[in-house]
């Protein structure tokens, strides 16, 4: 007998948890699914440490389902971005110098199952966002290695209109939300690109450099998602970049031999991305390390600690 | 003079009703540390009972008691000649007011801080999940201080290294993910704000 009420309930949660995770894994599909077949344009807003800045999207799904998107600043450069099928087409300059091969990476979707592992789906509500009903839907780290997001999704659409990044105290980080928003298809004459957005360059480069190195350590759920190699922007070094992700946060990490200059280890945070700079010894001389992304500073130091050279590893 | 008299006295003082005798021997034995720090519990006690936010520690008499006792010396090495004497004094006013605003700037960092933590403790960053309702990630803070650009070099050997690099460092990281994946306008506003400085 004393069984019985405790199966009951057992079964009774089992019944009941799906229920709620079901309704997160949902909206995310959603959310997954709506960029790819709503049209919209609208104008937001993003806010993070020191810097505010407003936005024009235009974003428009053509009847045979190609998709075209033209992003552009509204206040100070105008910077813009033109995607088709989610490639690149144009950038106004200083938003794709840095850029090596953006091209070749293929562009992840967004996998509502992969993600329920590292964060619990938390539905927290509703809201209302530019004049529109909005669920609201919390991405909880289960680990201290992200941050958690707290999305408000329209009700209408599934887009996302308000996306805000939150720390493990419970302070913002960042901030993305439109303040206006239309569901009709943009004007095919919105989507031209302007005078400054020039063709991205493509101009890959042998990695050879990026592949000599691997992490001891990683966050759990992050995985290797691309390797590049840059010239570094202060000398003629080779810098190896390697970029992972768990499938919403990422992160790169810059290893740049160092040839005997002195630099000391660096933490600094700007918003939402961190920065951890530590030296890393090799039999090859030092190397600075550079993790960057949007991570916990702690996980970003680990990261960079366990970095370490293939060559030395196989010895 | 026993302890217990001390503090009795200084607890009559803090609540004004310290006799004459009592005002002299409190302050007779204010250079005592130990003093100083039943002075400075009793003060929080106090804040604690009505309910003001207060600093713990906050010293700002031994300060600006170290503050002049170090520039006393050159003050009164120049004493003989004019025009240096009343420099002398300038300095001495000066770096008190360094120390007390030193002291001021501590107090509100920490003032902000215990107004934090007090929001924090009372409004959990998570409420449990309601169907409908208060849908915020309730407290959070856009604090200046564990979110700013603060650079805390460990050491700076050579800032220069990291001043070529990182800037670069961080629109490179911006810049694949903006142009990489299809998460929509979130990576592209990021890299974008750091090109607005």
């Amino acid at each position: 007998m004393r069984f019985i009420p405790f199966s009951a309930l057992l079964l009774g949660s089992c019944l009941a948890l799906p229920a709620v995770a079901d309704e997160g894994q949902a909206l995310l599909q959603r959310l997954a699914n709506a960029e790819r077949t709503q049209s919209f344009q609208g104008t937001f807003v993003y806010e993070r440490n020191g810097s505010f800045s407003t936005h024009s999207i235009w974003h428009l799904v053509e009847e045979d389902g190609a998709l075209r998107e033209r992003l552009l600043q509204l206040d100070g450069s105008a910077q813009e971005v033109v995607r088709l099928d989610g490639k690149v087409q144009c950038a106004s300059g200083a938003l794709a110098d840095q850029l090596i091969d953006s091209q070749l990476w293929p562009a992840r979707e967004l996998n509502a199952e992969q993600l329920s592992e590292w964060y619990e789906l938390r539905v927290l509500g509703k809201s209302r966002v530019a004049g529109r009903a909005t669920r609201v839907l919390a991405l909880v780290p289960r680990d201290q290695h992200r941050y958690a997001i707290e999305l408000h999704l329209d009700q209408q659409t599934g887009l996302p209109l308000k996306s805000l990044l939150i720390n493990d105290k419970g302070q913002l980080l960042e901030r993305f939300q439109f303040t206006q928003l239309q569901t009709e298809a943009p004007a095919v004459v919105n989507l031209e690109p302007g005078v400054g957005c020039r063709p991205v360059r493509l101009s890959p480069e042998r990695a050879e450099t990026a592949e000599a190195w691997h992490s001891d350590w990683l966050p759990p759920g992050f995985s290797l998602s691309s390797v590049t190699q840059r010239r570094s922007p202060a000398s003629d070094e080779p810098v190896a970049c390697q970029v992972y992700d768990d499938g919403l946060a990422r992160f790169s990490v810059f290893m740049e031999p160092l040839r005997g200059l002195a630099a000391e280890d660096l933490r600094t945070q700007l918003g939402p991305t961190v920065v951890v700079s530590r030296r890393l010894k090799t039999g090859d001389g030092d190397v600075m390390v550079t993790v960057v992304g949007e991570i916990p500073l702690g996980t970003a130091e680990r990261v960079a600690l366990s970095m370490r050279a293939v060559a030395e590893v196989a010895q | 003079m026993s302890r217990e008299t001390l503090q009795e006295s200084l607890s009559a003082v803090m609540d004004n009703q310290a006799d004459e005798l009592e005002l002299r021997r409190v302050l007779a034995a204010s250079d005592d540390p130990e003093m100083r720090a039943t002075w400075s519990r009793y003060q929080i006690a106090r804040a604690v009972m009505h309910k003001e936010l207060l600093v713990p520690r906050l010293d700002i008499a031994a300060a600006v008691s170290a503050a002049l006792a170090d520039d006393a010396a050159p003050a009164v090495q120049q004493a003989q000649r004019g025009p240096w004497r009343t420099i002398g004094r300038l300095a001495v006013a000066a770096s008190v007011t360094v120390a007390v605003l030193a002291g001021v700037r501590l107090y509100n960092q920490d003032d902000i801080t215990g107004t934090q933590l007090a929001q924090q403790a009372i409004q959990p960053m998570l409420s449990t999940p309601q169907a409908s309702g208060q849908a915020m990630l309730a407290g959070f803070n856009s604090s200046e201080e564990a979110v700013g650009p603060a650079v805390s070099a460990v050491g700076q050997g050579q800032p220069g290294w990291h001043e070529q690099r990182l800037p670069a460092y961080l629109r490179q990281h911006a810049q694949q993910a903006a142009m990489s994946t299809s998460e929509g306008a979130l990576p592209y506003a990021r890299a974008a704000s750091l090109e607005t400085r």
